[in-house]
């Protein structure tokens, strides 16, 4: 075997101040063009191994790094991290700190300008990284007229300018909606097929590791497992008690107790024939019946926009005669790609917007009478990022503040505070600082903040976006709870997975207007129209469809099962 | 949301060579310091004015005009207060003072718009190249520019926040002066830390491009001096030269005003 592009031996590596170890003892090789996705739960040390290997740690993260970390021969430790970009390139999640250039090509330039490359030659490398990433029409935009994934794209083009053998990405489609990811994935692949590079992504999207060589599942500092991606991802058990999102179709099969388990939606169609495996039609039936008596129970309208238009002061016209109701006690899913008018038209609803044409009532009073101020009692907003709202010193303080500035007595506040806590399973936790806590603690922090002023209706702006797997899942139990005791529910998400498992009902939205619209189960099982939206169902779903049926979750599936009595 | 400076319209302005608005852009400042009577900062204000329209700034001027409305209001009485003339007209208020007044607000108000004129014409690669040109080193460059493009970040941010806040009930519009003071306190907290968090991954990403590599580095834009840049200059420097002569022949006082 040839030598490694990179080494690590014994890492182990703490934060200055902090008393864990955030690696503890890595032991980890990549081969020479080799794909290693990297997984794991939130904290797990999964940036920060990537920080390690560009040098960003030790020298841009000050801390204690112990062991060796070998890239090309080089050691991170004597090297800077500009240094080292010639080698290893680097693409962050966050797509909108990572560009500073004012126009596309320019972004691109920057790399190999700092490497005094000759002017010709940096437009060379401006035109075939531009090319390679498909955005060659937009040379001359600046970067932040772009949609996400085509930022993402661009963090990637000016990251190759500078020739990499190593490329490190550390949850590039994380913030991205579900076409903008896979516009990303497709470029991965590309790369990962090219021999002159080695990828190491960090990744939460479990359908995406099926392209990587190896997988490596890391938790607390240490590398829990790691070998070929076969294994690992068949590895379902494993995968769910380290929080990492398992996949749908072996997750099936393991169910009804196979031992070699399918991973693709062909693999699963396959095998499923193969097992002479038939859904009972009755079975099907009742699950479909159940959802539609349950359904018809909501008939207190809550919310109703009528031929809703809103034209931003830019003259883009966002939302384009949407018509539709919320009725008291459903669980909505509105989702749909970046700039499809998801977010505009949730803001509606609590007033932040209003209406340039047609009508948005609330409780059968128009919006517009209203103002945000007095909806904000009755429809509370959690927004995407905690970080935006979360300014005060302790949980308490902050929790207390929308009840305060309703002018509240200081001991139904008090109660309002432990109600709202308890909810979001934060109980007790008054006296601590809301920024010590993980970002799915903080973002229940904000999910308490609004509770707290008892709304009717709760809209969250993409409630997972950054949480892991397991967070993802408690907190929509949590809200899913919420809305059985009593609380109208509206969600965006890109995630299509908590779509299946948790909205009654789902909205798909594309140029400002609602192309689809009913329960779950009946916006999945329209596969074509989903995809002319830019959206895809998980992988699990899209199994389902192709043997006759639409499920939703792995276990649905199996007790509809011919021949399975429950 | 669009909140960047820089204008994308590719005017005559825009055009010129960076290193000639930057001249420009100081001479101007020369220019406008000269005089004290209003009536003698007239040819420097019509040739702002033209520039400001041709550029298209006037735009952006317009996007931060209850800022100028505030500063032209309270510029106007101070000075009227903080001089004193011979010719009374009523209160503490006199021909000369308003004369001054007058000038003093247009001062502000002009090199407000010669600084939008530059920095809505000029991409920061631009401005930092041609700083550069200039004889300024590059990271003192580099870190000019950097906080110029922070301000149209930070300025989204305090949208989304702002909103956050209002639909958890935050009323920013009423209540007494140290009301709306404290009130602000919900939008500075969590600005201020998502600026900070960008910022860090903003220098993680130029650390990782390769920022500092090399003591010298290429540009790939390239800056060229037209003819137009020079008759340009040409032209500006006159002007300035013609202005300070004038102004140290005694030209453009105001009579009889006595400033504290």
């Amino acid at each position: 075997m040839t030598e490694p592009i990179v080494s690590m031996k014994d890492v182990q590596y703490r934060y200055r101040g902090q008393k864990e170890y955030a690696l503890d003892g890595v032991n980890l090789d990549l081969a020479k063009s080799e794909f290693l996705v990297l997984m794991g739960p939130s904290e797990a040390g999964k940036s920060t191994l990537a920080a390690t290997i560009n040098g960003l740690i030790p020298h841009f993260h000050k801390g204690k790094l112990k062991g060796d970390i070998i890239v090309l021969g080089q050691d991170t430790k004597q090297k800077t991290v500009a240094q080292m970009s010639e080698i290893v390139g680097m693409v962050f999640q966050d797509f909108e700190a990572q560009l500073f250039s004012t126009n596309v090509e320019l972004e691109v330039a920057f790399g190999p300008e700092n490497f005094a490359v000759e002017r010709e030659e940096i437009k060379k490398r401006i035109d075939e990284n531009l090319n390679y990433v498909g955005l060659d029409a937009f040379r001359k935009r600046p970067p932040s007229t772009l949609s996400g994934g085509q930022k993402q794209k661009l963090a990637i083009a000016s990251v190759l300018a500078l020739k990499p053998t190593v490329l490190v990405m550390d949850e590039p489609t994380t913030d991205l909606d579900p076409i903008s990811k896979m516009g990303v994935f497709e470029i991965t692949h590309r790369l990962c097929k090219r021999d002159d590079l080695t990828l190491l992504i960090v990744e939460h999207e479990t359908e995406e590791a099926l392209f990587a060589d190896r997988v490596a599942l890391l938790k607390d500092g240490k590398l829990v497992k790691v070998g070929p991606t076969r294994d690992i991802l068949s590895d379902v058990d494993l995968m769910e008690s380290l929080g990492v999102m398992p996949l749908g179709i072996p997750k099936f099969f393991k169910g009804i107790g196979l031992t070699e388990l399918p991973l693709t939606p062909d693999e699963g169609v396959k095998t499923f024939h193969d097992q002479n495996l038939k859904i009972s039609p009755l079975a099907y039936e009742a699950l479909v019946n159940q959802e539609k008596t349950a359904l018809a129970k909501l008939n207190k309208p809550l919310i109703a926009c009528r031929n809703l238009e809103h034209t931003y002061p830019s003259g883009v016209k966002a939302l384009n005669d949407v018509s539709m109701t919320i009725y008291e006690g459903d669980m909505v899913a509105i989702i749909g790609q970046n700039g499809s008018g998801k977010t505009t038209l949730a803001k509606h609803f609590n007033g932040l917007l209003m209406p340039t044409a047609g009508e948005v009532d609330v409780n059968g009073l128009p919006t517009k009478d209203q103002g945000v101020f007095k909806l904000g009692q009755k429809v509370g907003y959690v927004f995407q990022n905690p970080d935006h709202q979360i300014f005060s010193e302790t949980i308490f303080d902050e929790v207390s503040f929308g009840p305060r500035l309703r002018k509240l007595p200081e001991d139904q506040i008090k109660g309002r505070v432990e109600e709202a806590l308890e909810a979001v399973g934060l109980a007790g936790m008054e006296k601590e600082d809301p920024f010590t806590l993980t970002k799915s603690g903080r973002q229940r922090v904000a999910v308490a903040a609004v509770l707290a002023t008892k709304p009717e209706v709760l809209i969250l702006d993409e409630p997972t976006t950054g949480l892991d797997y397991k967070e993802q899942k408690s907190m929509m139990d949590m809200v899913r709870q919420l809305n059985e005791n009593g609380s109208t529910i509206i969600f965006v998400t890109h995630h299509m997975w908590v779509v299946a498992e948790y909205a009654k009902r789902a909205i798909v939205m594309k140029d400002g207007k609602i192309i689809l619209e009913g329960t779950t189960r009946e916006v999945f099982s329209q596969g074509e129209a989903l995809r002319a939206a830019f959206l895809r169902p998980p992988h699990f779903v899209e199994f389902s469809a192709r043997v006759g049926y639409t499920f939703l979750t792995p276990e649905e599936m199996v007790n509809s099962l011919e021949g399975v009595q429950r | 949301m669009d909140a960047e400076i820089y204008l994308d319209n590719n005017s005559f302005i825009h055009r010129l060579d960076p290193r000639t608005k930057i001249i420009i852009f100081l001479l101007t400042f020369v220019a406008i310091l000269l005089f004290q009577d209003p009536l003698w900062m007239i040819p420097v204000a019509i040739l702002v004015l033209i520039q400001l329209f041709v550029s298209g700034a006037h735009k952006n001027m317009r996007r931060i005009r209850y800022v100028l409305f505030v500063l032209t209001i309270s510029s106007f009485v101070l000075w009227n207060l903080f001089s004193k003339g011979e010719t009374p007209i009523f209160w503490r208020i006199s021909v000369e003072s308003l004369r001054y007044a007058i000038a003093r607000t247009a001062l502000m108000l002009l090199m407000i718009s010669t600084g939008m004129i530059l920095i809505s014409s000029t991409r920061n690669e631009e401005l930092v190249n041609g700083m550069i040109k200039l004889g300024m080193p590059y990271r003192v460059g580099f870190a000019i520019s950097t906080a110029l493009r922070l301000v149209p970040t930070i300025a989204a941010s305090t949208q989304t926040i702002s909103q956050a806040q209002r639909s958890r009930g935050l009323d920013l519009d009423s209540g007494n002066i140290k009301e709306r003071i404290s009130k602000f306190l919900p939008l500075l907290v969590p600005v201020f830390i998502s600026s900070i968090r960008s910022t860090n991954i903003f220098g993680m990403a130029l650390e990782s491009k390769g920022f500092g590599a090399r003591e010298k580095r290429t540009y790939y834009l390239k800056l060229e001096m037209r003819k137009v840049d020079y008759i340009i200059l040409a032209f500006s420097i006159l002007f300035v030269i013609v202005s300070v002569v004038l102004a140290i022949m005694g030209y453009g006082k105001i009579e009889g005003l006595t400033r504290f």
